[in-house]
């Protein structure tokens, strides 16, 4: 037994964004701004009050925490912060769920923010490829030595074997990206908001062979931001608690590539049939997949999503492909997912985008594209964390 | 070996103390992998002990350069001006018989005719006058 409970010890007291766009030519730090100030007033939150910080993908990309504390002249009792990575998202929320029920600090933001426009040159993919040049190799399967660079092209190597593996086909993949965009279509803050077919999609550019450009998505500038506290003081503040049930951390070992649950059988992974088993963060919240009113997955590519819903045992391995056809992951469908727009058509916020999102919907705030009677909702990753919250 | 000011236009491997016995193996024409001195196993992307036991008693040792494909991606996209003229290009992971998993190109066989499981050998391409790549071709009928 944990020495404490977790479970619903921490909430999320207020949740802003920035504006989300293409080319915005603003500052990481002038973004995030906005999202920090944006989330503290819908907490109802007074900006004296903010005593922790943990920023996701830092430099060189993003805005780092003590940067903006002294730009926004907060005084932080605790920070911590990521490399320029976009997968801690959750960590991120379970650590500073961490640091409240610890006394550690009272109201942590949590955020990234991004400025694609303002960089000088790519951080990730190509002559920039600071990932392909770690000591082993990239996270995501980079080596430049062979051309081999970008995160796309890792995801791009999961959806090779995905195919073969199962006798699924890029036709049916298109299916997440059509999906997300029909709901990027009802949300006024998305960036790409024009529906289009499984024609399309089929009919757009090869990036990476066999992912297509539609697959992929967006590099924009913006910034998110949630409020984490403990749930007594978040019971005080303006808006109804997002309570956090279960908890789940990212793991790492020669058995994880960042796009595929183990066995799956890239990077160095072993070769067997993986059986998603009991998810911790199933138990620790007290429900199952069947209980989830709406899944948010990091949907950086397309694969990505197919592969969070047979590691979370939403279907079984080789079954997302006909899974997540015939609407099912629509709004309206038995398992809305990403109902925002996703990464590949609201935004590219590492995931926090998806985390305000998570909080309106609770809320009941998202009008048309609102998932109706949206109690229970989960943020789960291929890479093998989650969260689960409800109101 | 030191990464010179040359003509090589594609990127150089970031040589270290602990993948430099690789690389100047290439060049010798030789492939090679570290092995365990105590459980035997084999791995890559070079490390400074056993992944399994940790034993510290490691050694190079020649590989069998033969292996299958486990999967390959095709680059539409230019990101290194190095490999432009060579859009689309392959990139394989190839599971060697030892066991690790390698990223690299394939050679001698269209982008279309790739397929899973498809065995291949290791061929030696001297990339420029200091440095040789692992790259691999479809394995011979008789060996």
């Amino acid at each position: 037994m944990p020495p404490f409970e977790l479970k619903d010890r921490a909430a999320i007291a207020g949740a802003g964004a920035s504006a989300y766009g293409r080319r915005l030519m603003r500052s990481a730090i002038d973004l995030a701004a906005d999202a920090i100030a944006a989330a503290l007033d819908d907490a109802g939150l007074a900006r004296e009050r903010l005593d922790g910080m943990i920023v996701t993908f830092g430099s060189p990309i993003g805005a780092d925490a003590d940067t903006l504390a002294q730009v926004l002249n907060l005084k932080l009792r605790a920070y911590n912060q990521t490399w320029a990575h976009g997968r801690f998202t959750a960590s991120a929320i379970q650590w500073a769920a961490l640091m409240v029920a610890g006394g550690m600090a009272d109201y942590v933001a949590c955020l990234a923010s991004v400025s694609f426009s303002g960089l000088r040159r790519p951080m990730m993919g190509g002559a920039g490829d600071s990932e392909g040049g770690r000591e082993a190799g990239g996270s995501h399967g980079e080596d430049p030595v062979f051309g081999m660079t970008s995160p796309g092209a890792g995801a791009a190597l999961v959806a090779r074997r995905y195919f073969e593996r199962y006798g699924a086909t890029s036709a049916q993949l298109a299916a997440i990206p059509v999906a997300f965009r029909k709901h990027a279509a009802l949300n006024p803050a998305a960036i790409m908001r024009e529906p289009f077919s499984v024609g399309d999609h089929q009919a757009s550019r090869f990036v990476c062979e066999p992912l297509h450009l539609l697959d992929y998505c967006l590099i924009n500038d913006g910034a998110a931001c949630v409020i984490v506290t403990s749930a007594e003081r978040a019971r005080d503040l303006r808006k109804p608690p997002v309570y956090i049930a279960g908890m789940q951390p990212l793991p790492a070992g020669r058995e994880e590539f960042i796009w595929a649950y183990p066995g799956f059988g890239v990077a160095q992974q072993s070769v067997f049939d993986y059986e998603p088993g009991e998810q911790p963060v199933y138990r620790m919240a007290g429900v199952g997949p069947r209980d989830i009113d709406a899944l948010f997955t990091y949907d950086a590519f397309s694969i990505l999503a197919w592969i969070a819903l047979e590691r979370f045992g939403f279907c079984q391995p080789g079954e997302a492909a006909a899974f997540t056809q015939a609407g099912r992951i629509e709004l309206g469908g038995a398992l809305p997912m990403n109902v925002n727009g996703g990464l590949l058509s609201e935004a590219h916020i590492m995931g926090w985008n998806h985390q305000v999102e998570i909080v309106r919907q609770l809320r009941g705030e998202c009008g048309p594209r609102q998932v109706a009677g949206a109690k229970v909702i989960q943020w789960a990753n291929a890479y093998g964390d989650s969260l689960i919250y409800h109101r | 070996m030191a990464a010179n000011q040359d003509d090589y236009p594609k990127p150089r491997p970031a040589l270290s103390a602990l993948n430099r016995p690789y690389w100047e193996a290439l060049r010798r024409r030789e492939f090679v992998l570290q092995r365990c001195g105590e459980c035997a196993m084999r791995w890559y992307p070079p490390a400074p002990l056993c992944p399994r036991c940790w034993s510290r008693r490691i050694e190079w040792a020649p590989a069998s350069g033969r292996g299958r494909v486990s999967s390959w991606v095709v680059f539409h996209q230019s990101y290194f001006r190095g490999f432009d003229a060579e859009i689309p290009y392959n990139v394989a992971e190839v599971e060697l018989e030892e066991g690790p998993r390698l990223l690299t190109n394939l050679v001698g066989i269209r982008n279309e005719e790739i397929r899973a499981g498809m065995e291949v050998e290791v061929v030696f391409d001297e990339a420029a006058p200091d440095l040789t790549l692992a790259k691999f071709r479809p394995r011979r009928a008789s060996a």
